[in-house]
């Protein structure tokens, strides 16, 4: 067997033809290699370096895997080749050329990231829209601030966050015990919750975001449930915010009322939450009558509830959240024959059916 | 084996005790490599107590503990005692070196027994400093001072232990002016825990608060 | 004056077990750092099998989340602590005193030592599973106050005394390569005629000396704070959460490079033997390799971009410049190819997985130095997906380079190029399927771990189904593998004493040398001592 030259330089032509190929085949999945499109203006600002550190990536990618190819292909050994090649120790102008180009690259990319983490980290601590997300082994509270940024006006214990678009919204990060991160994916941002340091930033979500509801997620491991540490941001336009502001802060006025207790002769159903999970997966309540839940919290400082929605996914139904251990009777309307399901607001892997008949 | 040109390989005894090249031996070579990794695992500890130090809310040392740390006259004198332990030790050194086996045995002999009565003084301040509130547990400030000073500790226990080594093995004539390595890389381990140990006191002693 | 003390009569192959337990002979004490290690890194890889099942579709199927947690802590512990940095270090037990022409490792009591501590830490870190809490389950970053005694249970102490009797291991083992490193050269072996595998042990080992006992204080910290009520580094007793990080990283970023180093080392060795040509550039990797090392040092809070706690700037500068000399070699290695005559056996076919596999890794690590776009990869898949180019396309496959380079030399005896070949092509396939679609994951938001993901999330449930069946793929790899070993100790054919044209001292002696190594050492004039006596071309060249 023995490879003359041309069927050697034919070989480099398909290799040519191949890494041509895989190219344009790449062009479409570049694509594939991008973050999701970002909602906030720091998430455009990061996005945009994304790319263009994604363009040098690929192109010193292509570049050196090229040459590795290429190699590979053009100087495999030949049954002819009995002497040895040249042997070639080294090349001065070589070794400063492939040290000094690198160098531009990271430089520049240095300087492009610089610029834009000025951008990203910049908070201007003048807005009166202020947050604070209170993390704990494992559940996400977030206080709204009074414009001081002390006053808790109201506290949310569902893991649901709305903020105003196109205004300037203030966060900051507590947590409880260990450490956590508050990370949104479609922000293309997160920053940890440290216990003993209080970080902050800003971000401004796009106008054209009004409505849309992003989900995130614990990002640093803090224990078991971990997985369990989802929430959710909505965005309202600002006058919804204001509005739904308001209301909330009515409501954390108000007296609570007093804890419902079951009707004599009512249907009352035990359920019972521990380690992040509730005992039943399946519960059964009668058609057409009130009934009651009794709850019992067993998870020492954990928030917990029952939250019940219908077929369609609709929520019908959503009890208090409160931290364990403790427990509440929580009173249900009466429902119609069918299949619902039942889970925690606080953590949403916390499921289970209820067959109404 | 088709190698054309050869050369005798010299000796192999399997011993490794000497150089070839000359210069310092194996064994003192090693020891200074190993003394290096003992400066990080010291400098791991001091970056700690530093960091603490520098975050402490009310500042160094903590309301609680302002005036429980007293350099006399234990401590100072256990201080003094280790400095002079160093001088002995070197003594035996430079003795044998001359091939004063009379030397290196009273010296070293010396040397352990100043380091033991380091370790029993030390021993005896911790316990007044217990009965005083300064705990392992009680705040960063008993954290720190007994993993610092223990470790030290625990680094002059096993330089004594070395140090007997070397006792026992110089009385038993082992040592000669041409071949004492483990001598030289003891002593040499021993002046290192000498000036951590400086380095310590001045830290944990001296060094005065930036208000 | 040959007084070659070849006394006992050689007696290779049939030593009894009783003389590999005692034994300490640089060569067997080499060979049975790779096999603890290799049994560790099958351990470790069923533990990512583990994982990987259960990420394969949404939702809790055969763990739960407790389980899970201790999963991936030890599956990470094992494979970093117990397979790459002891087999690295296994591979330069073995071949460092015989690429210097020296007889043994300088201390080859204190050698065999450094080696007993890894089976003994291995028994440790495993037996947390015995435990009521079960195994460490804070990550193998063990962060704090995680890590503290509130949170975890015993298996972390074990953990901490596990890492702690490897990291004294590394340190005995660091020193005795320095000292064999500095003092113990043939005749000839100038610092500048060393392999560059020797270079690579030898920075390695600074690294290993100036990082590792950082990394001793911070677990003996961490210990005081779990069991006697001291208060490093929990906020809640007065402590500090990020001083942890940092000790961690302080180690920790370096050992990445512990953990790379020595198998670029191999890399290397391999690509000019099968290429027929000198290493291109020898004084440049020289130069990089100790820049790696000193910018190693300087870089440490890029994993901690998102505390919030760190100055940015700077360790982005640094992180972007560490690029430059790992570039540097890169290029090298591409031109000691170029204008060769390429010779694709099994050991080339894994150096240029590795070549482009790492290339990979390397720029995905680069990918976080730009701190904004590290806020949205930090702690995503893509993370995963980086770590694994680096070590498992890098290291990993500098691992089979070398394993499949020396095993003639090692034993005798050649391993199957065939099988060899499979092995390559699965590994490399399912290595790719595993760990690609990490990075899509990472972009799409998915952290890593976590035991549970959504259905419906985007395309997760797909590309974690890819990479479980890439996963699998690996572990197929494996049976090629060791079927290829096993066969081949017993019946592959002889090796003689130089197969691959090798360049460097240890294909001067027979396979497997003999106890002190060396009757005779050719002349000593370039870094390739044997390929100049090979081509005769001892006297009047200069390098
Ligand atoms: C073998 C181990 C190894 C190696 C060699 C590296 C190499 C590098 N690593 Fe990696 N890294 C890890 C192991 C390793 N890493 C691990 C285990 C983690 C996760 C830890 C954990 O959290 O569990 C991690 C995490 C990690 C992070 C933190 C990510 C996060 O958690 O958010 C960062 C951030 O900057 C980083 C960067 C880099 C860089 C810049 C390099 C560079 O050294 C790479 C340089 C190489 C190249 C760039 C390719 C060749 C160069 C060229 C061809 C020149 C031209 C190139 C350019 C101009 C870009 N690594
Ligand atoms: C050298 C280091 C190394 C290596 C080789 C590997 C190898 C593998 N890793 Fe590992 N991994 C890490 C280091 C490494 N990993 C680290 C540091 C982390 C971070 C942990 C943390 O977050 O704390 C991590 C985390 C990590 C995760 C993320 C977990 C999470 O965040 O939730 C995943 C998920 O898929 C994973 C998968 C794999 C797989 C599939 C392999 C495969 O390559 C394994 C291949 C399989 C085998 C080798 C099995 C052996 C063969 C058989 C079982 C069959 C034959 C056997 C016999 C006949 C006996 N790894
Ligand atoms: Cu909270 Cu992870
Ligand atoms: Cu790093």
């Amino acid at each position: 067997m023995s490879i003359s030259r041309p069927r050697r330089s034919r070989l480099a032509t398909i290799a040519a033809l191949v890494a041509a190929s895989v190219l344009v085949a790449g062009c479409n999945a570049v694509d594939l290699l991008r973050p999701p499109a970002a909602v906030t203006a720091q998430g455009h600002e990061i996005s945009r370096l994304y790319d263009i550190v994604l363009a040098i990536a690929a192109v010193v990618f292509v570049l050196v895997e090229g040459l590795i190819v290429f190699a590979v292909v053009r100087y495999r050994r030949k049954p002819s080749d009995s002497s040895l090649p040249p042997q070639i120790h080294g090349n001065n102008v070589l070794e400063v050329v492939w040290t000094v180009i690198p160098t531009l690259l990271v430089a520049v990319m240095f300087l492009l990231s610089f610029e834009s983490l000025n951008k990203v980290d910049a908070v201007a601590n003048t807005t009166d829209v202020r947050i604070r997300a209170v993390a704990a082994q494992f559940q996400w509270t977030f206080q709204y601030l009074a414009p001081d940024g002390q006053t808790v006006l109201f506290e949310q214990l569902a893991p649901e966050m709305a903020v105003p678009v196109s205004r300037t919204v203030h966060l900051s990060l507590r947590s409880k015990d260990v450490i956590h991160a508050f990370y949104v994916p479609q922000f293309l941002f997160k920053r940890d919750v440290v216990p003993g340091r209080e970080n902050v930033f800003e971000f401004n979500v796009d106008a054209a975001d009004a409505g849309q509801t992003f989900s995130g997620q614990c990002a640093e491991l803090c224990g078991v449930y971990h997985d369990t540490m989802l929430f959710k941001v909505h965005a309202l336009s600002p006058e919804a915010y204001d509005a739904w502001l308001q209301e909330q802060i009515a409501a954390a006025r108000a007296t609570p009322p007093p804890a419902a207790s079951a009707a004599p002769g009512q249907t009352q159903i035990d359920l019972t939450a521990k380690n992040i999970a509730y005992d039943k997966t399946s519960l059964e309540a009668p058609a057409g009558q009130p009934f009651s839940i009794k709850f019992q919290n067993d998870d020492p400082a954990v928030s917990h509830n029952v939250a019940i929605r219908d077929a369609g996914g609709q929520e019908i139904f959503r009890g208090e959240i409160f931290p364990g251990i403790d427990a509440r009777t929580y009173p249900i309307p009466a429902l119609a024959a069918g299949t619902y399901s039942f889970s925690c607001t606080v953590h949403s892997n916390m499921t289970g059916t209820l067959t109404v008949k | 084996m088709a190698l054309q040109s050869t050369t005798a390989v010299a000796s192999h005894t399997g011993t490794t005790g000497h150089a070839r090249e000359g210069g310092i031996s194996n064994v003192i070579l090693g020891m200074i490599l190993f003394i290096t990794s003992e400066v990080m695992f010291f400098a791991g500890l001091f970056a700690a107590y530093f960091n603490v130090r520098a975050t402490a809310p009310g500042g160094w040392p903590p309301a609680e503990f302002v005036g429980k740390l007293h350099v006399f006259p234990l401590v100072g004198v256990a201080t003094t005692l280790l400095i002079i332990s160093s001088v002995t030790c070197q003594m035996g050194v430079w003795g044998i070196r001359r091939g004063d086996h009379t030397a290196l045995v009273r010296s070293i002999g010396i040397t352990v027994v100043l380091g033991a009565i380091f370790l029993v003084m030390q021993a005896t301040d911790y316990l007044a400093l217990y009965g005083d509130g300064v705990r392992l547990d009680a705040g960063t400030f008993g954290t720190t001072y007994y993993t610092l000073t223990g470790f030290h500790g625990a680094h002059v226990l096993a330089g004594v232990l070395m140090l007997s080594v070397v006792l026992y093995r110089s009385m038993a004539g082992q040592f000669s002016k041409e071949h004492h390595d483990m001598v030289e890389a003891v002593s040499i381990y021993w002046h290192f825990v000498d000036v951590v140990w400086i380095v310590l006191f001045s830290t944990l002693y001296l060094i005065p608060n930036p208000a | 004056m040959a007084t070659t003390a070849l006394t006992p009569a050689y007696a290779g192959r049939r030593a009894g077990l009783y003389d590999w337990l005692t034994t300490t002979d640089h060569k067997k004490i080499g060979i049975l750092y790779l096999l603890n290690s290799f049994v560790l890194f099958f351990v470790g890889g069923m533990f990512a099998l583990v994982v990987r099942l259960e990420l394969a579709q949404p939702g809790l199927q055969f763990l739960k989340e407790a389980a899970y947690n201790q999963a991936f802590t030890i599956h990470a512990s094992l494979m970093i602590f117990l397979f790459i940095i002891p087999i690295l270090a296994g591979f330069g037990n073995y071949i460092v005193p015989l690429m210097i022409g020296a007889p043994d490792m300088a201390f080859p009591r204190i050698n065999a030592l450094s080696f007993w501590m890894l089976p003994l830490a291995a028994l440790l870190m495993l037996s947390g599973f015995l435990t009521d809490g079960g195994a460490a389950a804070a990550g193998w970053t063990s962060y704090s106050p995680l890590a503290q005694a509130k949170y975890s249970g015993v298996g972390t102490d074990l953990w901490i005394v596990a890492v702690l009797l490897i990291g004294t291991s590394s340190i005995l083992g660091a020193v005795n390569f320095l000292v064999t490193i500095f003092k113990m050269r043939a005749p000839g072996m100038t610092m500048f005629r060393l392999p560059i595998m020797v270079w690579t042990m030898l920075v390695t080992s600074l690294l290993v000396l100036l990082a590792t006992p950082v990394l001793a204080s911070a677990l003996i910290m961490l210990f005081i704070d779990r069991n006697y009520g001291g208060h490093f580094f929990d906020p809640a007793t007065g402590g500090n959460a990020i001083l942890w990080q940092n000790v961690f990283w302080f180690y920790s970023h370096p050992a990445v490079y512990i953990m790379i180093l020595p198998a670029m080392g191999i890399i290397s060795e391999v690509l000019p033997v099968f290429s027929r040509k000198p290493l291109f550039g020898y004084k440049a990797f020289v130069f990089a390799t100790a820049g790696i090392g000193a910018l190693g040092f300087s870089v440490w809070a890029h994993h901690m971009f998102t505390t919030g706690a760190v100055y940015l700037p700077f360790f982005s500068f640094m992180t972007f410049l560490i690029a430059i000399p790992t570039g540097v070699k890169m290029f090298n290695w591409i031109a000691t190819m170029f204008r060769g005559q390429l010779t694709f056996s099994t050991p080339l076919l894994f150096a240029l997985g590795f070549l482009t596999m790492f290339l990979i890794g390397g720029i995905n690590g680069a990918f976080s130095a730009a701190v904004p776009v590290d806020f949205a990869l930090h702690d995503t898949y893509w993370v995963v997906a980086h770590l694994h180019y680096v070590l498992f396309g890098g290291s990993v496959f500098g691992v089979f380079a070398g394993l499949y380079y020396w095993f003639p030399k090692m034993f005798g005896r050649m391993l199957n190029e065939t099988l060899g070949k499979i092995h390559f092509v699965l590994m490399f396939v399912g290595f790719n399927l595993t760990f690609f679609p990490m990075h899509i994951l990472g972009l799409e938001g998915m952290p890593r771990r976590i035991a549970n993901y959504a259905p419906g999330q985007a395309d997760w449930t797909a590309l974690n189904l890819l990479a479980t069946i890439g996963g699998f793929t690996i572990a197929l790899s494996m049976l090629p593998f060791l079927w290829n070993v096993l066969v081949s100790l017993r019946s592959g054919p002889l090796a003689g004493d130089d197969p691959w044209e090798g360049n460097t001292l240890e294909w001067a002696t027979s396979s497997p040398p003999p106890p002190y190594n060396f009757d005779h050492l050719p002349e000593i004039r370039s870094e390739r001592p044997v390929f100049d006596v090979r081509h005769g071309l001892g006297k009047g060249r200069t390098h």
